[in-house]
């Protein structure tokens, strides 16, 4: 177990580092001198090279690098050369507004997909799970931000209800911040839960037709008896899979729900940056956004063996 | 201890068990043998209350004096791992994966009554009957860590720890390897307080059970004491069963049954043999009954009457 959690450890370290050298690479390689970029094209060559001894691109690019790498260990992702503002801050904030937004919309995915799901596999025979399915279909080929602007129009504009953008940090207000969460969780939340529906349906009715379930009834449980105690946790092993992927789809996903309910999340800071030709806080965020995704892998993996002791190799 | 009367068994129109009746009486070891489709497993799982969706059972059954056929679930549930207990024929698949062996021996006590903390305890000793060696560490196991034969040891713990009136053994040997076998058919045959045991393997049914019931096409052909039966078998299929399972000098062709097994819902009207019976005439157009004290057969030119 622990020989297991240690591998799976130095898996996640070692491609988080490998990802810091192509994310750096990447940006290195982009035409574009940020000295030049910030003092504009009539700057005299001795304005730009103290400029660029101050930025520090001047140096080898691997003593760059190692400058830059060794700093994100320590949360120091560097200054901007457009702002001059420290970028660690500015991430740590947005991040915080992110992991919000993305996990509410989890939460409420995870609410729908395992009852529906789950239902519709017990009742595969019958029309209501026949419509579940459908439902889930439809669910899939809508994308988030239609959701996101169709949820504005029905509880923002026609109920008046709920706010349609705009962000309130929960240290603020913690009633409206969840007020300003609801729709962007929901928009993300129905879509991925249509889609997890799907999986949690397959999952549950391959479960159905193991035989350890038989084995449960023979005991004395009811249909639904032997499948709570004994089937959901062995269907959520496949359905950890998806969910892994649907986080890192959802963190990438967030950028356009972002912008929709203009919430200030890494999404929009990275867009942003972009926009500013911001180079050092794009790659804070870009690697950030690689760093959280082969984290969420990291748990899967953690998740798994926690689940299922073959996987544990235990003794 | 168990009475069956005119079970009967259809999916979808289509009937799948015809009329089945026979009774084993407390501490009898009785045989259902046949090929597969012959409908001895659906028997089972009708006494259970355990036949697939949409497959229902009609006709009566009784052990001691609780109705098993046309039960509501809530009821048949309580008598399920308590008054009657069944081990299936896969014992790599039959165990939970996720769950400690001990988990899975106590669940069947903690779900007729026994506290949780009592069933824990009970659990590692109930492994120690059905002879597994170091039964506390086996009770600390996971089924994937366990042998075969010793995960179908463990199914037939779980199924004798309410101390059943009736076990159904359902081909229990049949993925095990022919040592393992052996010593697991004895260990059955000891412990079993009254035994419905399930099998195509005419050896195993002859090295555990007293009487045999033979069931071709849904119905039961012939039924009798093992001794009997096997020496002087009256059904044709019986017959041809027996004779494909002998063995033939060399160089002589091994008999066989002609034909194969129709799928279910086509076999012929009349006696469910005749199409691949020698011995068919115009008479097996009308379904025999089983008629015999004893040793009864439901076939219109039984074997050995010449």
């Amino acid at each position: 177990m622990i020989l297991y959690l240690l591998k799976r450890l130095g898996v996640f370290v070692a491609s988080t580092a490998v990802a810091g050298v192509l994310v750096f690479a990447f940006m290195a390689v982009l035409p574009g001198d940020p000295a030049e970029v910030a003092l504009g094209v009539n700057a005299t060559p001795e304005a730009v090279a103290a400029l660029r001894a101050e930025f520090g691109t001047d140096r080898p690019a691997v003593t760059q690098f190692a400058d830059w790498f060794g700093g994100l260990v320590t949360g120091d992702f560097g200054t901007s050369y457009v702002t001059s503002a420290p970028i660690g801050p500015q991430i740590a904030e947005r991040l915080n507004v992110t992991v919000a937004l993305v996990l509410g919309g989890m939460v409420i995915a995870l609410l729908i997909a395992v009852p529906a799901g789950t239902f519709a596999a017990v009742h595969h025979r019958n029309p209501v799970g026949a419509a579940i399915s459908a439902a889930s279909q439809v669910g899939i080929a809508v994308p988030a931000f239609l959701a996101g602007i169709l949820l504005v129009f029905v509880f923002a504009v026609k109920a008046q209800a709920l706010p349609s953008g705009g962000y309130v940090p929960i240290a603020d207000d913690p009633a409206e911040w969840l007020r300003s969460l609801l729709l962007p969780w929901l928009s993300l939340g129905l879509v991925q839960g249509a889609v997890l529906t799907r999986y949690v349906r397959s999952a549950v009715l391959d479960v159905m037709r193991d035989d350890y379930l038989r084995t449960a009834r023979a005991k004395g449980r009811g249909r639904m008896g032997a499948l709570w105690r004994h089937g959901l946790r062995n269907a959520s092993v496949p359905v950890v899979t998806v969910l892994g992927l649907q986080l890192a789809t959802l963190l990438i996903g967030a950028v356009v729900v972002e912008r929709v309910f203009v919430i200030p999340g890494l999404g929009d800071l990275l867009l942003n940056g972009v926009a500013g030709r911001d180079l050092l806080l794009v790659q804070g965020v870009v690697m950030v956004l690689v760093a959280a995704v082969l984290l969420i892998n990291f748990l899967v993996d953690v998740a798994y063996a926690a689940l299922d002791p073959r996987l544990r190799g235990a003794r | 201890m168990l009475s069956v009367e005119g079970l009967t068994i259809a999916a979808d129109g289509v009937e799948l068990v015809h009329d089945v009746s026979f009774a084993i009486a407390p501490g009898e070891r009785v045989g259902l043998i046949g090929e597969s489709g012959s409908g001895k497993s659906l028997t089972a799982l009708s006494l259970m209350g355990l036949l697939p969706e949409g497959v229902t059972a009609s006709g009566t059954a009784r052990l001691r004096d609780r109705d098993l056929v046309g039960v509501p679930e809530s009821r048949m549930k309580d008598l399920r791992g308590s008054e009657l207990a069944m081990v299936f024929q896969e014992p790599m698949t039959a165990l939970n994966p996720l769950m400690r062996v001990s988990t899975q021996v106590a669940e069947v006590m903690t779900l007729h009554g026994v506290p949780r903390d009592k069933a824990r305890a009970r659990a590692a000793e109930l492994l120690g009957p059905v002879r597994l060696p170091r039964p506390e560490q086996v009770a600390r196991a996971y089924p994937h860590q366990l042998s075969g034969g010793q995960r179908q040891r463990v199914m037939l713990a779980i199924a004798l720890a309410n101390g059943p009136g009736l076990l159904i053994c359902d081909e229990p040997t049949t993925a095990l390897d022919v040592t393992v076998q052996k010593q697991m058919l004895d260990l059955i045959a000891e412990v079993a307080p009254a035994l419905l045991f399930i099998t195509h393997d005419l050896a195993v049914v002859a090295s555990v059970c007293e009487r045999v019931l033979v069931m071709y096409g849904g119905r039961v052909v012939e039924s009798g004491p093992i001794r009997e039966v096997f020496t002087r078998p009256r059904h044709r299929y019986t017959e041809g069963l027996l004779a494909a399972s002998r063995l033939t000098p060399r160089g002589t062709r091994l008999p066989t049954i002609a034909g194969s097994v129709p799928a279910a819902g086509t076999f012929p009207g009349g006696c469910e043999f005749r199409n691949r019976c020698p011995h068919a005439d115009t008479t097996c157009e009308q379904p025999p009954a089983l008629t015999g004290e004893g040793h009864a057969h439901a076939c219109w030119h039984p074997a050995d009457r010449g």
